[in-house]
């Protein structure tokens, strides 16, 4: 299959695998119940197909029994110990929500700047001039060529204002 | 047919502008896999919000050649770095490895570059003819036949390589659950919308997918980053000798057969092509002892299977649209992003696109080969880019090329949350494939079933005695039964070879 997947991919988690099945039968459940509160399609339009929440609901009633299989080969294998993940990889899923709040807030150009900069200096990289080279250097080229070969209109913020006028 | 084919892959060449676009995109597409973690996928996925304003055929060209070429350069670093730059290059780690270990690097990526091509080229002539039949074919399908079909394509998420099959089947609903998301596409009523209205139209597939793909690979990379790789250093790409091809041949023309067929076959791609590729060329080698310890066939087999899927899996695509990979999702994103609509239709319609896709195909396999063979070197030195560089850099085109599609912060965020889920999906083992084709084929199987329910006035024990939709069912069951079935032979033989040695 041609997906990326890193050679050390993480394979699971010992005792994680076991929740594993739980919180696929709380989303089944869920979006069962929310399928249940659809609006009903008028009987006209549908003729003898289906009513919209059917479909979701039998979906997620193949994925809950499959989700039992799941749980028999779970039972089968003794749980391995793996390790928590490293606080880089804390730190960049937290960098994505920042990135989120700046983008949303304040600018996404400025989001991008402090969130590449920050990513490379907790990723290893000690120059810290680099780091914002690469921050500053790539938001820049990404600007203008999406701006002005594009024509990509970028949200107004901060940044972005003084530019757009 | 297929002389106009012909005479549409010649047209390529005669283009300026197309053939610098297929050499640039071949540049990118042979870095891009050459990079531990990015690969083909992630590649078209980044690659795509940059099409948008292109016209359709140079846009389909830069898909297509950033499929073959990244699915090529995977070799570079599994033989220099025993790191493969995509996972279909897994297998060429084993031998190519182990061979540049005993200084015969050039040699190694020699045959990866001889073998990858033949397998390519081969695979794009059995596209260019394969498929307009097929689409003959598929043209009488009715909706009960594409449901049918389409939940044979899902089945076959069972035997995908990586996850495992139940997860595999299960990451796939889960991607046909997200196809749900929006107004239901017959009655209008909203589903999961939870009054966002910009979801309206369903969840657009680039952001789900650059998600998914890039921003979850950046989470996985986070995890390595003080992996120390061993990196053999080499002269130069050296050609095959005489020896090597008498030796290779067999194995090569082997692969190829198996690359393609594996390749067509829904939702298959080029890795579990490479590794069946490889254990054939293995089993029918007369030096079975040397695989693992730097067979030229080894490296040869892999490598011509992997490529060769390539132009299979594109045969589901166009033919049905049906992804034959994950890659091929993406294509098949882009395709319809530009106003093309892969299926039977696509054929009779729109066959100039499709012919520029076997030109482009082809030429990009010719022209990797000659990249593969003049600059490997070079190309291998992008691995020594930091991770602290490379992935904030993947990290601002992926926000920056969700947004682009709709300059919509919606698709920001969309990107943002399945970024996580993807990691949280592969911190437990499950692959991503699945649920980027779950996705695609969501809203077909859900439309298809409703329009056959309609056509047999809501009996839908009718779709289960229509021929072809019997057979295609049939196949299903096989698809979700078969990794279990060779488990159960795999299993009685290992038994049997541990009671008294193979019969």
């Amino acid at each position: 299959m041609t997906e990326p997947a890193a050679p050390d991919e993480p394979k699971g988690l010992g005792w994680g695998d076991y929740l594993v099945p739980v919180f696929i039968f709380a989303f089944c459940g869920v979006v069962i119940y929310v399928s249940t509160t659809f609006e009903e399609a008028l009987p006209i339009i549908i003729g003898h197909s289906m009513q919209p929440r059917v479909f979701p609901i039998f979906v997620m009633i193949v994925i809950g029994l499959l989700n039992l299989v799941l749980i028999a080969q779970i039972l089968s294998k003794p749980a391995s110990r793996r390790d928590w993940e490293p606080y880089q990889t804390w730190a960049s899923a937290v960098l994505l929500g920042v990135f989120y709040l700046i983008a949303t807030y304040i600018d996404m150009m400025l989001a991008l700047i402090i969130v590449m900069f920050t990513l490379c200096m907790v990723w290893g990289e000690r120059r810290w001039w680099v780091a914002a080279l690469v921050a500053v250097g790539t938001t820049a080229v990404i600007f203008f060529s999406f701006d002005l070969v594009l024509e990509v209109r970028f949200p107004r913020g901060l940044l972005t204002d003084p530019y757009y006028g | 047919m297929f002389a106009d084919a012909v005479i549409a892959m010649v047209s390529v060449l005669a283009d300026p502008y197309l053939m610098a676009l297929i050499f640039i995109t071949t540049v990118g597409g042979v870095i891009i896999g050459a990079l531990p973690g990015l690969g083909a996928t992630t590649g078209a996925a980044l690659l795509l919000p940059f099409t948008l304003t292109m016209a359709p055929v140079p846009a389909i060209a830069v898909m297509t050649t950033i499929y073959v070429s990244a699915t090529f350069a995977g070799a570079i670093t599994a033989i220099l770095i025993n790191t493969p730059g995509t996972p279909a290059a897994a297998a060429t780690c084993l031998d190519g490895f182990p061979l540049a270990q005993r200084g015969e690097a050039g040699r190694a990526l020699g045959i990866a570059v001889v073998a990858s091509t033949i397998g390519g080229v081969f695979s794009v002539i059995v596209l260019a003819i394969a498929a307009p039949m097929l689409a003959r074919v598929a043209y009488e399908f009715r909706p009960p036949e594409y449901f049918a079909l389409t939940i044979f394509g899902l089945s076959m998420l069972a035997s995908i390589s990586e996850g495992g099959a139940i997860k595999n089947l299960i990451g796939g609903l889960f991607g046909v659950w997200l196809a749900t998301i929006g107004s239901d596409a017959i009655t209008g009523v909203e589903r999961f919308m939870f009054g966002n209205y910009e979801l309206y139209e369903g969840l657009n597939f680039i952001p789900v997918l650059v998600g998914m793909f890039a921003l979850s690979e950046l989470l996985v990379q986070s995890r390595s980053l003080n992996t120390v790789m061993e990196r053999i250093s080499m002269k130069a790409v050296k050609l095959p000798s005489m020896a090597d091809y008498r030796k290779i041949w067999r194995t090569v023309l082997r692969s190829c057969g198996i690359g393609t067929f594996i390749g067509i076959l829904p939702a298959e791609g080029a890795t579990v092509a490479s590794m069946i590729g490889y254990s054939e060329a293995k089993r029918w080698s007369r030096t079975p002892e040397e695989f693992g310890k730097g067979a030229v066939e080894g490296i040869a087999g892999a490598e011509a299977a992997n490529n060769a899927a390539t132009g299979g899996a594109m045969v589901p695509t166009l033919v049905l649209g049906i992804p034959g990979s994950g890659t091929t999702a993406v294509i098949l994103v882009g395709l319809m992003v530009h106003g093309l609509r892969p299926g039977p239709h696509l054929f009779t319609e729109q066959i100039d696109k499709v012919y520029a896709i076997f030109g482009t195909m082809m030429v990009a396999n010719l022209m990797f080969f000659a990249l593969g063979l003049f600059a490997a070197k070079l190309f291998a030195r992008v691995t020594l880019i930091p991770r602290a560089v490379l992935w904030p850099i993947v990290f601002a085109f992926s926000v920056v090329g969700s947004y682009s599609l709709a300059q919509s912060m919606m698709d920001v965020y969309i990107a943002l949350i399945f970024g996580v889920i993807g990691y949280l999906f592969r911190r437990f083992g499950f692959a991503l494939a699945p649920i980027a084709i779950g996705l695609i084929l969501g809203e077909m199987v859900e439309t298809n079933l409703q329009n056959s329910l309609k056509m047999f006035d809501g009996d839908w024990t009718m779709i289960f005695v229509q021929p072809l939709a019997a057979v295609f069912l049939a196949l299903a069951i096989l698809g979700i039964s078969q990794p279990y079935i060779f488990a159960y032979f795999k299993r009685r033989k290992a038994g049997r070879m541990a009671e008294g040695g193979p019969e």
